[in-house]
């Protein structure tokens, strides 16, 4: 078996298994979270579920990742929710927007977007890679993440990692031979894929539930989310 | 045996409203931020991600696969009586559920409310702070956390009556408003009682007190024992019944506002046809409608700032009634802390902490940063609308030699009569 192999098995047969196993584990957990139950709420609102909702989302995807002085609180570590914010940018960005992303989702979903320049790409690929970087170098030194952090929580940073570091490699042509990095990229996406449900990058989707529960709490006593 | 009892609530608790969010945390620590017992002590377990670790361990352990499988493994840990008590001294002592963290967290992870849940294992163990439970005993027993009884809350209104010179009505039938006060202001701002008495005369509302129910307080809803939470509520949801009022108004009290407003309704069945209202919101209405008259600049000498109460603003949602009258009071003195509104900080003794002697070295340090909030814009004084608060506001500028002068809104509108 040579590294040509090795890429057909990572981008192929295995890739399949990895994205139905993330499928399935997503929709098991949010499965099994629903079914749990919501209790109706009761409270006569002082304002509108639905305003804050929206409020809250765009302040929540728009605003304060990037600019999180206006909270007017973290006078300490607004390093750290700039470098999440960005590097949710970043990562949604290459995968949405970068060309050879676009081209995997086209084989998946039968139609294509437009996709930004490689520069861009480029650029918002280290932006992403730094921001890991500085988000590791906080889980070590602060003292409520060293409290708070365990195993599983390296093996996120270091599984979200991989393909990052891979793949802004494979663009560069960086140290290794294309195909092994190629396959070495397609390996940590699919092992990612087979973690995420596994673990708290399921994140992904409970967002949504914390997210809309805030800004509903804050709609309905009438206050900014 | 005590962490069963604890489990067995958590595990009737978590429903998918719990379930979703404990599963939305990334652990990004940022909640810290937001915390002022952390800022102020620095002490990692006072990190409301902490502050719900237990509530986290019952969750996966109990509900998840992956969870069972880490405690099989010895990824992760049990639960155990030595935890609860480690826990109790850190969610009762050292967090006001004031919920700020929420708005810090960008899951929007609702801390306070699972705070508070983390509290009702605790309760149900039995493993809260003694003070808190010997407060909640006398109010179960006495109706009273501070131990007023019947008799003595009846003479201390007469007393308030003669001092003031007001009528301070006691169950009256076919009064409109039912207004329930705090022992907090029946034996230390008793000039509160006298302010709304004057307030509600000058407007000609029909309003009236109950000797039944004549606590607003909820030290079960501090404790978060739903059980004695509901009993507290009842008494003063079946005065407003037998009493016919058609709104109950809750003096100047925070955790009580949120309980009666907020969540009765989620876990009782409450009278129909009864609004729930606070003073802050009453004042501005009548004061809107016309029926009180304000001398405006009646407090303008001397910058006075206002404390948002995490209970009546940032969860309560009355953030602008009280501003536009202190901008009437004091147009040109009036000046914002920073951060205020829905960011403001705690004083610290909110959510049954002051009631806990031992919690006395941890508010006073959280407190230092309200003192230096004021010192930044040269308060001379400040008011707010909630007698918690302003307990803690009157102890804590003693604790730190300040001279900033405490007084409560209503206080001040009364004195600002036309």
């Amino acid at each position: 078996m040579d590294w040509t192999d090795a890429l057909r098995f990572f981008r192929g047969p295995f890739f399949t298994a990895s994205l139905l196993f993330f499928i399935g584990g997503m929709a098991y957990r949010l499965v099994h979270a629903v079914l749990m139950g919501f209790t109706r709420d009761r409270v006569e609102s002082r304002g509108s579920k639905l305003t804050g909702v929206v409020k809250t989302y765009l302040k929540g995807l728009l605003v304060l990742p990037f600019i999180p002085w206006v909270r007017r609180t973290f006078g300490k570590n607004a390093l750290t929710y700039v470098a999440g914010g960005l590097f949710h940018l970043a990562l949604f960005a290459v995968i949405f927007f970068g060309t050879p992303h676009m081209l995997v989702w086209k084989s998946l979903l039968g139609f294509g977007w437009p996709t930004l320049p490689l520069p861009v790409t480029d650029w918002l690929a280290a932006v992403g890679i730094i921001s890991l970087i500085v988000l590791l170098l906080n889980r070590l030194t602060h003292p409520v993440l060293k409290l708070i952090t365990r195993s599983p929580d390296w093996v996120n940073w270091a599984l979200v990692f991989l393909p990052f570091a891979t793949g802004y490699m494979m663009a560069h042509h960086m140290f290794l031979r294309y195909e092994v990095l190629f396959s070495l990229h397609m390996m940590t996406v699919d092992v990612l894929l087979i973690w995420i449900p596994l673990g708290r990058i399921a994140h992904l989707m409970f967002y949504f539930f914390s997210r809309t529960f805030q800004g509903a709490q804050a709609g309905k006593r009438a206050v900014n989310p | 045996m005590k962490t069963q009892s604890a489990m067995t609530a958590y595990v009737r608790e978590i429903g998918a409203w719990t379930a979703t969010q404990l599963q939305a945390c990334t652990r990004c620590g940022l909640c810290a931020d937001a915390c002022h017992f952390y800022q102020a002590l620095g002490n990692p377990e006072y990190a409301p991600v902490w502050k719900v670790e237990l509530l986290r361990r019952a969750f996966e352990q109990r509900f998840t696969l992956a969870g069972r499988l880490k405690l099989a493994v010895g990824l992760d840990k049990r639960v155990t009586d030595e935890d609860l008590a480690h826990w109790s001294t850190i969610v009762y002592e050292a967090c006001t559920l004031c919920n700020k963290c929420a708005m810090v967290c960008p899951m929007g992870i609702q801390l306070g409310p699972l705070i508070h849940d983390v509290r009702a294992g605790m309760a149900a163990a039995g493993v809260v702070p003694a003070d808190l439970v010997a407060a909640t005993t006398k109010q179960k027993e006495i109706g009273s956390p501070l131990g007023v009884t019947g008799k003595t809350w009846a003479e201390r209104m007469e007393w308030i009556g003669d001092e003031w010179e007001v009528k301070v009505p006691v169950d009256v039938r076919g009064a409109e408003t039912l207004v329930v006060f705090t022992s907090i202001e029946l034996m230390k701002f008793p000039e509160n009682i006298a302010a709304v008495a004057r307030i509600m005369d000058k407007a000609g509302e029909k309003w009236t007190t109950s000797s039944k129910g004549r606590e607003v307080v909820n030290f079960g809803y501090f404790e978060a024992d739903p059980e004695l939470t509901k009993l507290f509520l009842a008494r003063v949801f079946d005065a407003a019944k037998e009493l016919g009022v058609k709104r109950i108004m809750i003096s100047e009290c925070g955790h009580a506002y949120d309980a009666f407003r907020w969540t009765a309704a989620n876990i009782m069945d409450v009278p129909a046809g009864i609004e729930v209202t606070h003073i802050a919101q009453v004042m501005h209405d009548l004061w809107k409608a016309g029926r009180i008259r304000l001398k405006k600049g009646a407090f303008d000498d001397g910058t006075v700032t206002f404390h948002d109460s995490c209970k009546i603003q940032r969860r309560g949602g009355i953030i602008k009634e009280p501003r536009e009258i202190l901008k009437w009071l004091a147009p040109k003195a009036f000046r914002e802390m920073i951060p205020n509104k829905e960011q403001a900080l705690c004083c610290g003794g909110g959510g049954g902490v002051i009631s806990i002697q031992e919690a006395d070295p941890l508010r006073f340090a959280v407190f230092g940063m309200k003192i230096d909030q004021m010192k930044a814009i040269g308060a001379e004084s400040v008011c707010m609308v909630c007698s918690n608060c302003r307990l803690q506001f009157v102890e804590g500028v003693a604790h730190f030699s300040s001279a900033v002068r405490v007084r409560g809104l209503t206080e001040m509108v009364s004195q600002a009569l036309e």
